[in-house]
């Protein structure tokens, strides 16, 4: 199992132990995680699982696609270390990864 | 009254989409199908259904079982008619990949949020006039005007024009009471818009229209080119189309739940940063767009039956938005409600593109309308539902407002 930690914009945590394979996502919405939508069910186009990765985690997550990078210009409040999460992969080397979720998506 | 005669709770669940008396209240139809038949089978019409809220989120993830490609709605697949390029609502992967990132483009959150102010503009024109009235109507007076508005806004089409596009497009997903509509391929192939995109050619502007004549994109044969002018109609129709009637649906049940509501509307009133999660509960409580249909690519195998292949699907959104298993008391009306979120703008890669515009709107009509008029009572005898199989909501829904 990985641990994913999420961390609301009001501060709450919570820490979920997923199947590697399982996308950042849909340990989200699978387990009640609120502020991640994820509407278009992981197809990279709604812009609507915007997370910011913890920078310690950052570059350890995989590689943003080109249309992952544009969507990403357009989230609400976008950083440099802002991700879909439906993009972000679990794997082992992803265990006790920290996400913080935005204030709103849409 | 004995239960004989009574026929609703001893007969087997019937649902159908045209049937006036279930429409006006499809929710007890809707708990008994996720209890007694979660795979329904109607044999009048001729279709199957799903109503549990995991059911229909995971097949209409599957495209490959559940496919868009001769339309979403029932009398549409029926009908068979050959869909054109560009038309993406009804499309499968590969060809809806390239033309649905077209438009998801254009649509992203932080755009349709920037539209906010204009949106606030627009509903305020709709609304000032009013100040003072004993009477409201938040179909006739905001619901008919802000969604055309908005979308006119995008679409850089001069205001005058804007009723006109509306009522063309109303007209076309009308039905006959307790009738299946009647099919024209006509209706979805931009008719109406072609004189504005020939005049946006010559004059450019920051619109959707000059974006998308400008945008380039690489299709599913691989080819790197701009869209072609019936492309471009035909995006602009689907999305005039698919941004007038729901949302302005989604501006009468905000009006009908918080009068039936009021404890709940004097809250948002006098907190406004309740709004977005109001209009969140309003989205799951009513969907304006209460089922989609697709067509059953190959035998499907569900509660140890088979939905064969050739079938029409129907997935109720509506149900699966009150099903307790994932909603605690989930036919309860609460702003408050921390939950998951609902299904109303769908699941997967067809899940609608407009859905920030929808919210953004919704959000800031019951805002500006709060602002002008903090109480309303629907006048019920005088409201009605509209004829329509495909979207639920109000025609007319005049209010009190003291």
């Amino acid at each position: 199992m990985v641990k994913v930690i999420y961390v609301e914009s009001n501060g709450t945590e919570h820490a979920l132990d997923l199947s590697p394979g399982l996308s950042v996502m849909r340990g989200a919405v699978e387990n009640n995680v609120r502020g991640i939508l994820g509407e278009c069910g992981g197809a990279c186009q709604c812009a609507t699982c915007h997370v910011y990765v913890d920078p310690a985690w950052f570059d350890k997550v995989s590689d943003i696609s080109a249309i992952e990078e544009a969507l990403l210009e357009d989230v609400c409040d976008g950083q440099p270390n802002s991700r879909l999460s439906c993009q972000i992969r679990l794997s082992e080397a992803l265990d006790g990864l920290v996400v913080r979720l935005p204030a709103r998506q849409v | 009254m004995s239960t004989n005669t009574h026929p609703s709770a001893t007969d087997p669940v019937y649902w159908d989409p045209y049937r006036p008396d279930i429409n006006a209240d499809p929710y007890p139809v809707y708990k008994r199908l996720r209890e007694e038949a979660p795979l329904y089978y109607n044999k009048e019409y001729d279709f199957y259904g799903l109503s549990r809220f995991s059911d229909i989120d995971r097949c209409l993830g599957d495209v490959k079982t559940f496919s868009s490609a001769k339309g979403d709605i029932l009398e549409l697949i029926r009908a068979d008619m050959e869909v054109p390029n560009g038309m993406f609502i009804w499309e499968d992967p590969p060809r809806h990949t390239a033309n649905r990132a077209v438009v998801s483009r254009v649509f992203t959150p932080k755009r349709m949020n920037a539209l906010e102010e204009q949106i606030r503009d627009y509903c305020a024109m709709c609304l000032d006039p009013l100040i003072g009235a004993e009477r409201i109507d938040f179909i006739k007076d905001l619901g008919d005007k802000l969604p055309g508005g908005v979308i006119g806004m995008l679409l850089g089409i001069p205001d005058e024009a804007r009723d006109a596009v509306r009522e063309r497009v109303d007209a076309s997903l009308r039905t006959e009471l307790g009738k299946p509509m009647e099919v024209s391929q006509s209706s979805y192939q931009g008719e109406g818009f072609e004189e504005y995109l020939d005049w946006r050619i010559k004059n450019p502007s920051d619109d959707l229209m000059t974006e998308l004549l400008n945008v380039e994109f690489q299709d599913h044969l691989g080819v790197t080119r701009k869209l072609t002018r019936e492309e471009i109609l035909i995006f602009i129709n689907v999305l005039a189309g698919a941004g007038n009637e729901t949302t302005s649906r989604l501006i009468g049940w905000t009006g009908k739940l918080l009068s039936d509501n009021p404890e709940q509307r004097r809250q948002i009133a006098a907190n406004p940063a309740l709004i977005p999660a109001a209009i969140e509960e309003i989205l799951r409580c009513e969907p304006p767009g209460p089922s989609v249909a697709r067509y059953v690519t190959q035998d499907f195998h569900i509660y140890d039956q088979t939905v064969p292949a050739g079938s029409v699907m129907m997935f109720f959104l509506a149900a699966a938005n009150r099903d307790e298993e994932r909603f605690t008391h989930g036919e309860r009306f609460d702003i408050h409600r921390q939950g998951p979120p609902h299904v109303t703008f769908g699941r997967g890669i067809h899940s609608c593109v407009g859905s920030a515009l929808a919210r953004v709107e919704g959000r800031v009509a019951l805002d500006e309308l709060l602002k002008r008029f903090p109480d309303w009572t629907v006048d019920l005898e005088k409201s009605s539902l509209t004829p329509s199989s495909t979207t639920r909501g109000w025609d007319t829904l005049p209010a009190f407002t003291r």
